[in-house]
Formats: structure tokens, sequence, C-alpha cells
């Protein structure tokens, strides 16, 4: 079999590239693993019902009138309509430091501005010249890693209000420990703070099943548990990906979502050089009945929190660092349809390495997923107060979880903590699209597969 | 293909690619991109598309012969002249 284009990975970038190629040339072939599509953002069947893996929001709310903002963009290049999408915006977030500060924020940037003027008074002026300059930054164009961390410290002068403003953009977004390149922070803070959160109606499944019909109508084809073994090539120029199977399909142009380091080995060529360390995320899904709800905040979308003197953004040195986290309420939208049940879901940094060595002993991983439940559950009680004894089903992701299922190194949600920005890894028709290009979240995600097949692929064809 | 026609051409494509379009205040001598809010990715499709339609390929160095109406009218009045 021979495609002008082949894609490894059906999760959003995959998708979103597919679709982007095939409306100007349907010949196009996705190669997904997993028997599913959605890669990070995708679901799964317990009791019956119904489970979204990844999803809690998605970044970049726009109204349908503002042409230029990345969500309309998007939906234009993928001749999607969007009227056939009903978005449901966040109602309001906390970004909530234990014993320090509070800062809420909504999808009214005003909101967020005038909680820092009236609890961080003299930081006020620093924050308007930030604004200023993350309105003139321009990410998109190359440049040299320049740390976001340092040029808050400078802009703000205040240590406490820089953990609280970076908190969500990593939680969110960041690859890398303790900063952000500014090219990133600047993307998560527009995507995040000045553009805002939103869910779609329904489930991820019903997001996903539109994107794939919408590829299939234009005559994309899909072929799922279908595992690369390796990438076959001359030097610089491929020729075709071998499946496990034996199967070989050539292709003109390659498209890789699955990392930058997954990517090498499928190529067999030596591995980078000892990155930085990548992060691991454990999280739990917590079920009550509906009617449970008044015990709890409806007015919260997302809860992103802090309990320790200093906020650490990085792998801890043993299963899970509980002193920070997120918390999502995914039934806490706006005019939502009432749900039978009341969710909630708990986020935390884990250490893959810990988790890896507890993999070979079944009873001793069960333990540490039950017991990792527990101390969530009491992380977020101090917050939310108690509705623990009121849970009728629960489920905890590990990072071994989310290798196994995503296939993304070391089940690091974010990536490669370096990322490359223009997709080139040197190969004249290999191209890297997704988590390691870079733009993350799902309308990043989205936008990456789309502008890697317009740059590489679509201007050059 | 007459100018008149390819000046419709261009406008269908560009209809095609956002429908809210509006083509009331559209200055032919002024750039498409300001005018209408359409970014890089767009001006990406308004090429694809007449190579989609006509079989035009476009090299990337002369995109910028396509900024405003009446350029595009331009660049394309030789290429489509059998068209």
């Amino acid at each position: 079999m021979h495609v002008p284009l082949l894609i490894i990975g059906g999760g959003l970038s995959g998708l979103a590239a597919a679709i982007r190629f095939a409306r100007f040339n349907p010949d196009v072939l996705i190669l997904e693993k997993h028997s599913r599509i959605g890669g990070l953002n995708s679901y799964y069947y317990r009791n019956n019902s119904l489970f979204e893996t990844g999803l809690h929001a998605i970044t970049n709310f726009a109204p349908p009138q503002e042409k230029a903002a990345p969500l309309n963009r998007l939906l234009r290049q993928l001749k999607l309509k969007r009227q056939d999408f009903t978005f449901h915006e966040q109602i309001k977030s906390d970004i909530f430091f234990s014993n320090q500060e509070i800062l809420s924020f909504s999808n009214d940037f005003a909101l967020l501005h005038q909680e820092i003027e009236t609890k961080f008074p003299r930081r006020a002026p620093g924050f308007s010249r930030l604004l200023q300059i993350i309105k003139d930054y321009d990410p998109f164009q190359a440049a040299a890693f320049r740390s976001a961390r340092t040029l808050l410290l400078t802009t703000l002068d205040e240590p406490l209000l820089v953990d609280m403003l970076l908190c969500p953009l990593m939680y969110y977004g960041s690859s890398l420990e303790n900063d952000m390149d500014l090219g990133q922070f600047v993307i998560m803070f527009r995507a995040i703070f000045l553009e805002g959160m939103f869910r779609p109606e329904g489930s991820i499944k019903d997001f996903l099943d539109t994107l794939l019909k919408q590829y299939q109508e234009l005559g994309g084809k899909i072929r799922l548990q279908a595992t690369v073994a390796r990438i076959i090539h001359q030097d610089r120029k491929i020729s075709a990906v071998e499946l496990t199977n034996g199967e070989v399909i050539t292709c003109d142009n390659l498209l890789s979502t699955i990392g930058h380091e997954e990517t090498l080995a499928a190529l067999a060529v030596p591995p980078l050089p000892k990155q930085r360390p990548r992060l691991g995320f454990v999280e739990s899904i917590f079920r009550l009945p509906a009617g449970c709800r008044q015990n709890l905040t409806q007015e919260k979308t997302i809860i992103f929190f802090n309990s320790s003197e200093k906020f650490r953004y990085q792998r801890p040195d043993h299963l899970v660092d509980f002193s920070s986290g997120v918390i999502c309420f995914p039934g806490n939208f706006q005019d939502l349809k009432a749900q039978p049940f009341l969710e909630l879901r708990a986020t935390h940094l884990a250490d893959y390495g810990s988790w890896k060595a507890l993999a070979a002993d079944r009873a001793a991983y069960l333990a540490a997923k039950s017991e990792t439940a527990g101390q969530s559950k009491l992380a977020l009680e101090k917050i939310i107060g108690n509705f623990s004894q009121d849970i009728v089903y629960e489920d905890t992701f590990t990072p071994l979880t989310i290798e196994r299922f995503t296939a993304k190194k070391e089940g690091a949600i974010y990536g490669c903590p370096d990322k490359i920005k223009n997709g080139d890894i040197g190969y004249d028709n290999l191209f890297l699209a997704g988590t390691d290009q870079g733009f993350l979240g799902i309308v990043g995600s989205m936008l990456s597969g789309v502008s890697m097949i317009n740059q590489h692929i679509l201007s050059r064809t | 293909m007459t100018r008149d026609a390819i000046k419709d051409l261009v406008l269908e494509i560009i209809k095609d690619i956002d429908e809210d379009a509006d083509f009331e205040a559209l200055q032919a001598d002024q750039p498409l991109r300001d005018q209408l809010d359409l970014d890089s990715m767009d001006f990406l499709d308004i090429v694809m598309e007449l190579r989609k339609r006509h079989k035009l390929q476009i090299p990337e160095e002369d995109y910028p012969q396509l900024a405003s109406l009446d350029s595009c009218v331009n660049y394309l009045e030789p290429l489509l002249k059998n068209a």
C-alpha cells in the first residue's frame, strides 16, 4: 500500500493534521496503536458508564466573532462549523494557595485583574506591565529559551503572585520543572487567562466522533490497533513504515505525533543525550450520587491548589506529591444538562520511576493506587469539604496507566521538556507534530497538527 | 478567464473559507488580510483551492503577489487565460 501522507497517532494532533490534508487530498492514512482514537484525550467504559481521560477543560475559549482567535482559526482550517458545536464556558476557577492567598478567575479577564488589584495592590502596576509584555510578544517567532519565572519575578517583585500565576499554566501545559519558556508562558497565559476555559457538549467521545466523521467524509482512512514496528529510511529520506504484523506501507511524507524520542526509537537511530526529567502525573476520578451536589461547590469549575509554603512543580522523589494539584468539577460548566452523577477529578505530580519499581509486584502496585486515591481525598477535603463518604465509584490512573494506553514515554503527558517548535528533526519528509512539537492542550495540539501540515507538506507538495 | 471572473473566483474561495466575510467595503487595492481578518493559515487555503480547482501550482515566493484583490487578478490573469 502507498499513501502520499501517513500519520502515526490518532490523537488530536494527528486527527487535525489528517483532516487538514484530506481537505485537499483524501489519500491519507492514520495509524493508531490503541483500539480507540483520542490519544491523551480519550475515554473508557466501566459499569456501563463512559469515563473521560485527560480532558478537564479545553482552553482558548473565544466567541464566534473573534475570527483571529486560535479556536476559530482552527475550526476554519478544518472546515468545521462553529455552530455545529455547543460549547459550555467555565463558571469560575480558583488558584488556591492554602493559608496564603486565593485568586479567582473566569472567562472574563476583568475578574483576575480586579483580584490582583485587591489582593496584591502594590503589584498592580507590575501586572499591567506584564500584560503589555504578553500583548506585544510573538510566541511563534523562533527564539532561544528565556525564563518566564525570571521575567515574572523582575516585573512583579512578589514570589507568591508569581507562583500563583504560574500554577495553572504549568499544570495545564508545562513539560518543564519549576519554570516555563517565555513563549510557552505567553501562549498558556493567553489560552487560560485571556481567552478562557470551556468544554464541549456531551463527552470527549462526541467531540472525537465529530472529528472522525469530518475526516472520513473527506475520504481519509484510519487503522486502529496498528502498531508501527519501525520507520524505514535511507539517511534523511523516509520510504515506508513497517507494522508489527509485517505489513509495509510506503509513503511520500510521514507525520509522527508519538513524541521525539519515541520517533527516534522507531527510526532505530541513536537516542538523544540524557534529557531533563519528564513529568508524570496521577489522576483520580471520584463519582458521587447527583444528590450530593448541595454539599459541594457548584460555582467552581477548576481549583488549582498548593498547600505547601513554596509551590513546587517538579518530579517528586516518591510516588506522588499531594501538596499541590488540580481539582476539576466536570459538571460545573455553564448551562450543562443535569447529569445522573457528580464527578470530581484530582491530579497531582507523580514519579514514574517509583511507580515503575512497584510494577512487578501487582499487589503492592494496587495497594499504592488505592493509597493514592485515599491521600488525594484527604488533600481535596481540606479545600472543598468532606465528600469521600458518598463516593460510589473511583478509579486512579498512574504514569504507568498513561504510558500503557497512550504510549507516551514514562506517562509524561506533556512529553519531552525540550520542544521541536518547527517539527523538523532532520529528515526530508518526516515531521513531528503534537506534544513534542510544543503546542499543548486540545486546541494547541490540533493547531500543531494543522500548522505542521501547512508548513511542511501543503506548501511544498 | 476574464478579470471579472477571476475576481469572482477569488471572492468565492474566500467566502468558502469564511462564510461571514463581508465584501461590502472591500477595497480592491488594499491587502485582503487586514480587511478581512485573514491570517497566513487562511491564505494558504486560497492557494490550495486554486490548486485543487485549476491545477495551479503557486510557488511560495509568489504568495505576496496574492496580497490584494487587484494583485490576485493581475497575477492569475496570465495563468488562467485558457481556463
